[in-house]
């Protein structure tokens, strides 16, 4: 075991890694930035070391100032967690380098995974399922028909310079294919410059699907289930959930064999994930990402199997103590992520210093935070506030526990997207399962949201405030019906300014 | 006691008797209660359990957290009513409130001039913060009277940009 890691991040997940040393009896050293001097992660370690100003470009992306602290704290090992240096394959190396354990795969193996298209030669030689199509641009209108012919309809051509929809055709027979090719190669010259294009096969609404992996030193790898994760905004995950909806046994297999091989062509050592894009029954190698996941909770939770632990574990050393067949689920897990994003006016980011925090508990409830009250909420960092985990003995029982749950969870100070994981539970479509990633595009109903019935609600409690603030100028003991346990403090704050009779 | 409730936009009349509350013609039982040293409030309304943290902003503005998010709820009396309609009358012979900062931020671009006259909702002054850049606006009509800032200057959350004076405000310099 290490006697000794350092936390090279902050936030909830710092405070995960910290929260799994102290478990396993291993020394806990938080580092941070002046903006989060007093932040939880900093409270809960065994000891903590200032890193630099509130810019993560002069704090946690130092990767000097990181490993002078890992010296001078005399740290073993070093956790990157997620985001910041944790697929930097140059901050693995430079951790090496120094003579400290890296928390994660060799650097070699972050560097091939992190270069597109070097991950998806390697995959197909190690014959896991890419999404089909030309890596070389099409020379012709011919060349495209010929193609989409042997790849099957739809397809999809896309500007090689491109992005954004520019230069963008969805064919679906092979009548279109040499009009959609001349459109798409004139639109991709005059947006990109480039009238370079290529062609995939189509997955109209494909499913985010992906597989969580753990490797040892030995080279033991095994899987541990798949992650449902289509609930996106702009590719930014909100809602992930294990075992996905969309997958049985069969196809576990399949795709938790598939990542295997994966994570074995690299030689994969540690937790990492393998993302898919699952399509009916057809799964493609989306990418591989070389550390621990903001969601692994839910796979944490239907595996019992704790994965920062292990990824601790394995850095030390040690060789799993389980295989394949001892890897079986229990029940359904969801995570909402609370993040500090305004979902009223477009998912901004916002501000504001929490005033109040009410954390939801009771069975099957688990809250994986990052904040407390008092905490100043700025622009510095991702807006990720926490994780709000439920577990259930099914899906249906997960979504009743959730909605319970987000209930309870209160957050005052500033704005979050709460509004949105509450509507999302209350929505058919979600409590049946049926979605895509394009499930919020399709639905932006479920963002923005509207007040509805709840108009009624919020003028009776002004009123009622009104009344009984009015009462206890006048009678603050004769009231009847109108108790007010918050004294006149909170009266004061509200500042009426014609109180009192006045 | 009659209560005028505005709720984003919305108007309700309610009349409180003791421990009724009368809505939309609807007659409940109303009974309200606080947790001392905090926001929140415990309402039951014929027996149905709200729990809600309301924040007071003053001016009879409170900011409450429901379910669907937070809504902003304005209440008065029949008195405040009155003087609420002079407060806006006054505010309308006076222009509109200063332009503040919502973020800490940078301004990027001030795209009025003082004497200009601007309209309700008229883009002012760009602010970035984050890498995104915030279109600020001015409330109502009125008359800028005083620009504070120039781009490239740092601000601070509640920090005034611009001042502004009523349309016809165009010899005087000074309110």
């Amino acid at each position: 075991m290490l006697e000794s890691v350092l936390v090279a991040n902050r936030g909830e997940i710092a405070l995960r890694v910290i929260r799994a040393c102290q478990e396993l009896g291993v020394r806990a050293i938080a580092v941070f930035s002046d903006a989060d001097r007093s932040a939880p992660h900093v409270l809960a370690a065994d000891e903590a070391y200032r890193l630099g100003p509130a810019p993560a470009s002069e704090s946690y992306l130092r990767v000097d100032r990181i490993l002078e602290l890992a010296r001078r704290s005399g740290a073993e090992a070093i956790h990157p967690g997620y985001g910041f240096l944790s697929e930097r394959a140059s901050f693995a190396e430079a951790v090496e380098a120094a003579g400290f354990v890296f928390v994660g795969p060799r650097s070699e193996t972050i560097a091939a995974m992190g270069d597109k298209t070097e991950a998806r030669r390697r995959m197909q030689e190690a014959g896991v399922p890419v999404v089909p199509g030309t890596v070389e641009p099409l020379v012709s209108g011919t060349d495209a028909v010929r193609i989409a012919e042997e790849l099957g309809f739809p397809v999809v051509l896309k500007a090689a310079a491109g992005g954004g929809g520019k230069g963008m055709r969805v064919v679906r027979g092979k009548d279109e294919v040499e009009r959609a090719f001349d459109a798409a190669a004139r639109e991709a010259s005059q947006a990109f410059g480039d009238g370079a294009i290529y062609v995939e096969k189509f997955l109209a609404t494909p499913r985010h699907v992906e597989i969580q992996l753990l490797g040892d030193a030995a080279g033991q790898v095994v899987h541990l289930g798949e992650r449902e994760c289509s609930i996106q905004r702009r590719h930014q995950k909100l809602i992930e959930e294990a075992p996905s909806p969309a997958v049985d046994g069969e196809l576990r297999e399949a795709m938790g064999e598939a990542a295997v091989r994966a994570a074995e062509a690299v030689g994969y050592r540690g937790a990492g994930t393998v993302e898919f894009l699952l399509a009916g029954r057809e799964f493609f190698f989306l990418e591989m990402n070389t550390r621990i996941q903001v969601e692994h909770p839910v796979t944490e939770l239907v595996t019992g199997i704790d994965l920062v632990k292990w990824q601790i574990r394995i850095a030390g050393g040690e060789r799993l103590d389980f295989g394949q067949a001892d890897v079986t689920l229990r029940g359904h897990a969801i995570e909402c992520r609370v993040t500090s994003e305004d979902p009223a006016h477009g998912f901004l980011p916002a501000t504001g210093r929490v005033r109040s925090l009410l954390l939801p508990s009771g069975p099957g409830v688990r809250w994986d935070g990052g904040i407390s009250t008092g905490v100043e909420i700025g622009l510095h960092y991702d807006p990720l506030l926490g994780k709000l985990i439920v577990h259930a003995e099914d899906r249906a029982g997960a979504v009743a526990t959730m909605r319970r749950a987000l209930r309870e969870l209160r957050i005052e100070g500033v704005e979050t997207c709460l509004p949105f994981h509450r509507r999302a539970m209350d929505d058919p479509d979600f409590q049946a399962g049926r979605f895509s990633i394009q499930f919020l595009e399709q639905r932006p109903d479920l963002l923005e949201g509207r007040l509805s019935s709840n108009a009624r609600l919020a003028a009776a409690l002004a009123a009622a405030l009104l009344e009984h603030k009015r009462r206890d100028g006048f009678h603050p003991r004769t009231a009847t019906g109108f108790r007010e346990g918050s004294s006149l403090t909170a009266w004061q704050r509200s500042g009426w300014p014609w109180s009192n009779g006045g | 006691m009659n209560y005028f409730v505005s709720v984003e936009g919305e108007q309700f009349e309610i009349e409180v008797n003791g421990t009724e509350l009368k809505i939309d013609g609807e007659v409940v039982d109303v009974d309200l209660a606080g947790l001392p040293g905090t926001s929140r409030r415990s309402l039951l309304l014929d027996g149905r359990s709200h729990a809600i943290a309301a924040e007071g902003r003053g001016g009879g503005v409170w900011v409450l957290d429901l379910d669907v998010g937070p809504v902003r709820v304005e209440v008065v009396d029949r008195a405040g009513l009155a003087i609420r309609e002079l407060t806006r009358r006054v505010a309308a012979e006076r222009g509109p409130r200063p332009l503040r900062a919502p973020m800490p931020g940078m301004v990027v671009k001030v795209e009025v001039e003082e004497g200009e006259v601007v309209g309700a909702g008229q883009a002012v002054v760009v602010v970035e913060a984050m890498k995104m850049e915030n279109e600020l606006s001015a409330e109502a009509e009125g008359r800028v009277k005083k620009v504070h800032v120039a781009p490239g200057e740092p601000v601070e959350k509640d920090q005034v940009l611009i001042e502004f004076g009523p349309v016809d405000d165009e010899e005087t310099s000074d309110a």
